[in-house]
């Protein structure tokens, strides 16, 4: 359906970063970079969301929580792991408290690089995970006609 | 009486895009005890010192923050250079203080906005971080990050920037000062706003020492104190007057902010017109041995590193006490007793960065 | 009578599609306010669509009910206030149906929504009196409840009722749930409360949720027009100011707690809600 695309409503989770990219994901909803131009709002509620934009590594106290943020969103549902330490755990990889990155604990879809990652790259993302989305609800209907 | 409910707040919540948990219990709408709980964003970063050269370790330290990360850098490097007997170049010192006062102006804005849609004004919001974005675009024309500069290095900073981009960032900042004048008239005056911040988040001027506030907070609370005014880097040669209030309430915390991003805007001025010329990096020789203290002004207030080496390459020992970690005492004497609505609000005017508190 | 029911029947349908449209215009106005590009205008129909396709979790079977109640009381009342018909009725189905998302937002386990939810209650206890007393006030100018012998009166009623209308405009702001009153839940997610009342809801009920929202503001809007119904485009005009009005008020405030809301409604309410009508009352009635 073509309306998924035109209405990615996304929440933000800081798993474990430094803030710099989570402050670049609110500077793309500000004046500059205007998110909202393509439908995105931010709903910081996971049960409103289809897209979840995680900053920063898994670490032993965020693993359950980013669980069930994931759990909570409705089908069909994109992760985006946006900088580098949401990939692999980038600069923090060899602290005694990783788990790695976010793909450790949840799937996720579209990995967006960049220590701090930029707001266009962001948007780059974000615009990919439209993309797998759309596929995504393809697929679920597949499986509902089937079923 | 009513009855008591706990209400979650945090760890993904949309006011803090930071991860904190407080349990608040509640009665109807009023707040009867905060209960935090940490770790959701703990690194342990200070131990990568055994595994990465101190050289490398700057960009580590770079990263116990993403807002403030410059000056997280930058005491590290100061810390290290003192341990190993380094004196920086002049231009490197003010190139770091102009890089200082950048990091303030963006953070403080940054922060306005968080508590304008803490408040429900989405607009100021907008506005506020629309001004940041110029400040932003300044610090990327002169080291080429936009939130992590990477540009402070043991020995002084890693590039230097010439003098006409110097003069060029000096005009874009007097036009965001300009524009940040009519922003600020909005934070002192409207009446919506005032409602929502006199008055509330109490912190007494004597519970705001014994707590061990520090920075805006501290100030907001009418204690004269800033870091700055130990004279690191060039700030012995430039004259500051530390901004207080003494309302000692969300509003005075909010003031405080306001008049430090236009102090901050006038230093920069002044350091673009008096940055002296000459070299910007002093190569560093050897191995740091030995301990030290360097104490810096964050936007959010004092923070603390100590180094200790060992003579070898990887450093033995490095802490940071973050003021975000001592502004937390306080913040829950602030919550007890408040309103429900306000939570997000008084959570806000410490100014929070978790990821600095917890490492 | 035909033209009555074709009214009724033309807002059911027509309602949400208009509603859908001011939003669009409204964000995109919001987001000019705020130096933004802002999202197409019929960004909220994609919204709803996507909305209808997504899986609705969390909600349990009483959820869906009460919010199916929500948006049928809705449609009741919408649909008497175009037929023409008793503009009481039109607020005792408007508040039942406010009454059904509370309820559906208490049916949740969270404690996001049942403040929301209380706080809904509080606002609508600031709302209320003045909807009734602009209903009082139609009465005393035009002799009848109902809408239809309201709008045929020659004089328009926003001659009498200069105050009631001001009253009205300030209320309306709660019910279009926006700064300074938006507080039970908003269009902007950053709330301590999370979303509030709307927080456990999602694809389908939620979608459910918008659409009802769109049927009241047409429905609140057209008992604006009312008070200058002899004068169609001068009416419409109105609306539309007042709507802007709104937008612009939302751009330019702060979201108060609830305790200011219940003051300053109430204080308006009987300012200039209650002395309008003591006013108009003794005035027609010494001339007749
Ligand atoms: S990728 Fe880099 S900038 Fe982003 S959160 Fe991780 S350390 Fe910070």
């Amino acid at each position: 359906m073509s309306f998924l695309k035109r209405s990615p409503w996304i929440v933000h989770y800081d798993g474990a970063s430094c803030n710099g990219c989570d402050i670049e994901v609110l500077a793309c909803l500000t004046p500059r970079y205007d998110v909202e131009r393509f439908g995105v709002v931010n709903t910081g509620n996971p049960k409103h969301a289809d897209i979840l934009l995680i900053t920063g590594y898994i670490n032993e106290q965020s693993q359950p929580v980013v669980k069930a943020i994931y759990e909570q969103m409705p089908e069909p549902r994109v992760v985006v792991a946006v900088g580098i330490c949401a990939t692999s755990g980038g600069i923090f990889r060899e602290c005694y408290n990783t788990k790695g990155g976010v793909d450790s604990t949840i799937p996720v879809d579209v990995y967006v690089p960049g220590c701090a990652a930029r707001p266009e790259s962001i948007i780059d993302g974000v615009v990919k995970a439209i993309a797998v989305l759309e596929e995504k609800h393809l697929a679920m209907k597949k499986a509902r006609a089937a079923s | 009486m009513g009855e008591r409910t706990v209400i979650p707040f945090g760890p993904q919540h949309p006011v803090l895009p930071e991860p904190i948990h407080i349990d608040l219990v509640v009665e109807d709408e009023h707040v009867v005890e905060a209960i935090p709980s940490f770790g959701f964003i703990h690194r342990g970063l200070e131990k990568l010192v055994e595994k990465k050269d101190f050289h490398e370790f700057t960009y580590v330290a770079e990263r116990v923050c993403g807002i403030c990360s410059y000056i997280h850098g930058m005491g590290y490097c100061q810390a290290v250079e003192t341990v190993m007997n380094i004196q920086i170049p002049p231009r490197a010192k003010w190139l770091r203080t102009f890089w200082c006062e950048l990091s303030r102006a963006h953070s403080h804005l940054l922060w306005a906005g968080l508590l304008a849609d803490a408040f429900g004004f989405e607009n100021l919001f907008m506005q506020c971080w629309r001004i940041r974005e110029t400040v932003l675009d300044v610090i990327e024309e002169t080291t080429g990050g936009r939130v992590i500069f990477g540009s402070a290095k043991i020995g002084g900073v890693r590039r230097d920037v010439d003098n006409d981009t110097l003069k060029r960032c000096a005009v874009k900042i007097a036009s965001a000062a300009a524009e940040f004048e009519e922003l600020k008239k909005v934070f002192r005056d409207d009446y919506s706003v005032k409602q929502r911040l006199c008055g509330i988040g109490m912190l007494s001027r004597d519970d705001a020492w014994t707590l061990g506030a520090v920075g805006p907070t501290l100030r907001g609370s009418g204690v004269r104190t800033d870091t700055r005014l130990e004279g690191y880097a060039a700030y012995n040669e430039l004259k500051i007057e530390p901004i207080v209030e003494t309302a000692c309430d969300s509003y005075a915390r909010c003031m405080v902010r306001m008049h430090e991003v236009t102090q901050s805007f006038d230093l920069i001025q002044e350091i673009a017109a008096r940055t002296p010329e000459g070299p910007v990096f002093e190569k560093p020789s050897g191995y740091p041995n030995g301990e030290y203290f360097a104490r810096l002004e964050q936007p959010r207030g004092e923070v603390i590193y100590y180094v200790k080496g060992n003579g070898t390459k990887n450093l033995s020992r490095f802490r940071v006490r973050t003021p975000t970690f001592a502004n937390i005492p306080p913040l829950l004497h602030m919550l007890q007793g408040c309103e429900l609505a306000d939570v997000g609000l008084i959570v806000l005017t410490i100014d929070p960065c978790i990821s600095c508190a917890e490492r | 009578m035909t033209r009555n029911f074709l009214a009724g029947f033309a807002y059911l349908l027509l309602a949400p599609v208009i509603g859908a449209l001011l939003a669009g215009v409204d964000r995109r106005i919001t987001a000019r306010m705020q130096g933004r590009r802002g999202p197409p205008i019929l960004q909220p129909v994609y919204d709803l669509l996507k909305l209808m396709h997504k899986e609705s979790i969390g909600a349990r079977r009483t959820g869906h009910f009460f919010v199916l109640g929500h948006l049928v009381f809705m449609m009741a009342a919408g649909f008497e206030f175009f037929f023409g018909g008793d503009l009481l009725i039109v607020i005792f189905a408007f508040a039942l149906s406010s009454i059904f998302l509370v309820l559906g937002a208490y049916a949740a386990h969270s404690p996001f929504s049942h403040i929301g939810a209380e706080r809904e209650l509080l606002q609508m206890m600031a709302a209320e009196p003045i909807l009734l007393l602009t209903a009082m006030g139609f009465y005393i100018a035009n002799g009848s409840f109902r809408v239809e012998e309201i709008s045929a009166s020659p004089v328009p009623a926003l001659l009498w009722l200069p105050g009631i209308f001001a009253a009205l405009a300030f209320i309306l702001t709660i019910k279009l749930r926006k700064s300074p009153f938006d507080l039970a839940t908003s269009h902007h997610a950053h709330q301590e409360i999370v979303k509030g009342l709307t927080t456990e809801f999602s694809g389908l009920s939620l979608a459910i949720i918008e659409v009802t929202h769109w049927y009241e503001t047409i429905m609140l809007l057209g008992i604006f027009y009312l008070f200058l119904a002899p004068y169609p485009a001068a009416a419409v005009l109105l609306v539309a100011v007042v709507y802007l009005l709104e937008i612009l008020l939302d751009n330019t405030s702060a979201r108060m707690k609830w305790q200011w809301a219940m003051k300053s409604s109430w204080t308006t309410a009987s300012l200039l809600g209650a002395i309008n009508l003591i006013v108009v009352y003794y005035w027609l009635g010494v001339q007749p």
